[in-house]
């Protein structure tokens, strides 16, 4: 425990010795911060148009996915791609740490800086309530909720597969590459739309696979679909198992 | 404490190891000789746990390197080649990381990085980027690594390649005081320094065994040589 606590420790402070940690940070800020004016916008319109779901401005929108794509790559790139560069890989696989925990530690410590990345978006709920002059919410708090609780685990899913790449490759560069078009799978279906019938099998491919859609269709209208969950949780669990495989696959060489 | 047997290690189609196998008895400080290629960065990281055999075995006090990997590197402290060092963090920042990564408790945690600092002069620079630091201080934050969990084997990759001749003799004077406590294995292409710090050599060429005993027994079996006259006979680079 005391070993994986420690590598956690370190690679979350590493995003602050770095300026990628900010420059993420201010970007995902800055597109979250505008797409929460335009849906205060929406909410404050008069008359007949406004918006029935505002978290589906903010998370159902393409816009913030194209945005999105970049920012778990660039979290993930550095984790061991940077250490395989360097060569600390080998100072660390010579520590008395199992490689289950190598990657327990690292993926934890970007989960944990993904959640830093969505920490100051709660600011903006005072801002709701703001809206009404007894402070009572005059949203619908649950949609909110659910949309965090999609946001969290669409972002592991993507953060496990960075890590993947991270492990396969030296150069960080190609790492953030490699998992930028990886994670295109889950994101573009939604901009490519078929013919959109809603039976065909392309259309239930596409929504089974396309994160934006959940967003659209099922999240950020406060519903948790567990389909999409269980996707997201076994392409993270997968991803990592692949992980803790290429780590080993290293000392055979 | 460090048993070798029958060890070979492929990379593809090349064989790196080809059947080496020693004995380091406790509290030796053995001197591991031989051309570059020879594969004593292999067999080294194969004892620290970096690289798998293909075939043989390897032990450090009795743990299996290989089934049980774990208790076999709490035993060692290894020293890389090149010495591979985070940039973005300070010295003691540095080697507080690495004893959390070693599992050391707190208060064992704050006693082992005073006296590792102490013992490689690492005191002037414990706030310093690791990054900032010159290639002797590096060195030294490696060494201090190697030494943060008191293992009983320190197994050392070339720990003076690339310093100047006042650090290789502070390291050298180093490694005999730490000789006093712990079994070590060391490589080196300085032959001086084996005569200087080592109890006995091993000398490997193109992965294998040539000459393994002591300094004294080494040097009488080639009739009284010099280390370097034997090394050069036995690498079989006579003519250069």
């Amino acid at each position: 425990m005391r070993p994986t606590l420690s590598l956690i420790q370190r690679e979350f402070t590493a995003y602050f010795f770095s300026p990628i940690g900010f420059v993420t940070l201010a970007v995902f800020l800055l597109v979250t911060g505008r797409l929460f004016g335009l849906a205060l916008g929406l909410l404050t319109e008069p008359g007949p148009r406004g918006t029935e779901f505002p978290m589906q401005t903010l998370l159902g929108d393409e816009k913030f996915w194209l945005v999105f794509l970049f920012i778990p790559p660039l979290l993930t790139m550095r984790l061991l791609a940077e250490e395989r560069g360097t060569g600390t890989l080998e100072s660390l696989m010579t520590a008395p740490i199992r490689d289950w925990q190598v990657v327990a530690g690292k993926y934890l410590a970007c989960l944990l800086f993904y959640v830093v990345l969505w920490l100051p978006t709660l600011a903006y709920l005072p801002v709701l309530l703001d809206l009404d002059a007894n402070w009572k919410p005059r949203i619908d708090p649950w949609p909110v909720v659910t949309s965090y609780v999609g946001a969290f685990f669409a972002g592991a899913m993507f953060l496990a597969i960075g890590l993947y790449v991270s492990s396969l490759v030296k150069s960080q560069l190609v790492a953030a590459m490699i998992a930028m078009i990886l994670s295109l799978v889950f994101v573009v279906a939604a901009f490519w739309r078929p013919e959109y019938d809603a039976g065909s099998l392309t259309t239930r491919i596409v929504y089974f696979l396309s994160v934006p859609e959940h967003f659209r269709r099922d999240f950020t209208r406060g519903i948790v679909d567990t389909r999409h969950l269980t996707l997201y949780g076994s392409i993270t669990l997968l991803c990592l198992f692949l992980t803790v495989r290429s780590l080993e696959a290293r000392r055979l060489r | 404490m460090i048993v070798v047997q029958d060890l070979f290690k492929y990379y593809g189609e090349y064989p790196a190891v080809r059947g080496i196998s020693f004995e380091v008895p406790k509290g030796r400080v053995v001197g591991f000789l031989g051309p570059n290629g020879a594969g004593k960065s292999t067999t080294m990281r194969i004892l620290a746990g970096f690289l798998t055999a293909t075939s043989g075995k390897a032990s450090i006090d009795g743990r299996d390197v290989f089934w049980d990997p774990i208790e076999a590197r709490r035993r060692i402290g290894y020293m890389p080649e090149s010495c591979p060092l985070y940039g973005d963090m300070r010295v003691t920042e540095y080697l507080k990381f690495r004893a959390g990564l070693k599992g050391l408790g707190w208060s064992t945690r704050r006693k082992r990085l005073e006296y590792v600092l102490e013992r490689c002069w690492l005191k002037d620079v414990k706030s310093q980027l690791v990054g900032t630091l010159s290639k002797g201080y590096r060195q030294r934050v490696g060494l201090a690594d190697a030494l943060l969990a008191d293992p009983p084997v320190l197994i050392l990759d070339e720990p003076t390649a690339g310093l100047d001749p006042t650090q290789i003799r502070e390291t050298r004077k180093l490694i005999r005081e730490l000789g006093q406590q712990h079994t070590m294995l060391l490589s080196t292409h300085i032959l001086s320094e084996v005569e200087a710090a080592c109890d006995s050599v091993i000398i490997i060429y193109q992965g294998q065994v040539v000459a393994d005993g002591s300094l004294a027994a080494v040097r009488e079996r080639y009739g009284n040589q010099n280390l370097e006259d034997i090394f050069i006979r036995l690498t079989g680079q006579e003519g250069i």
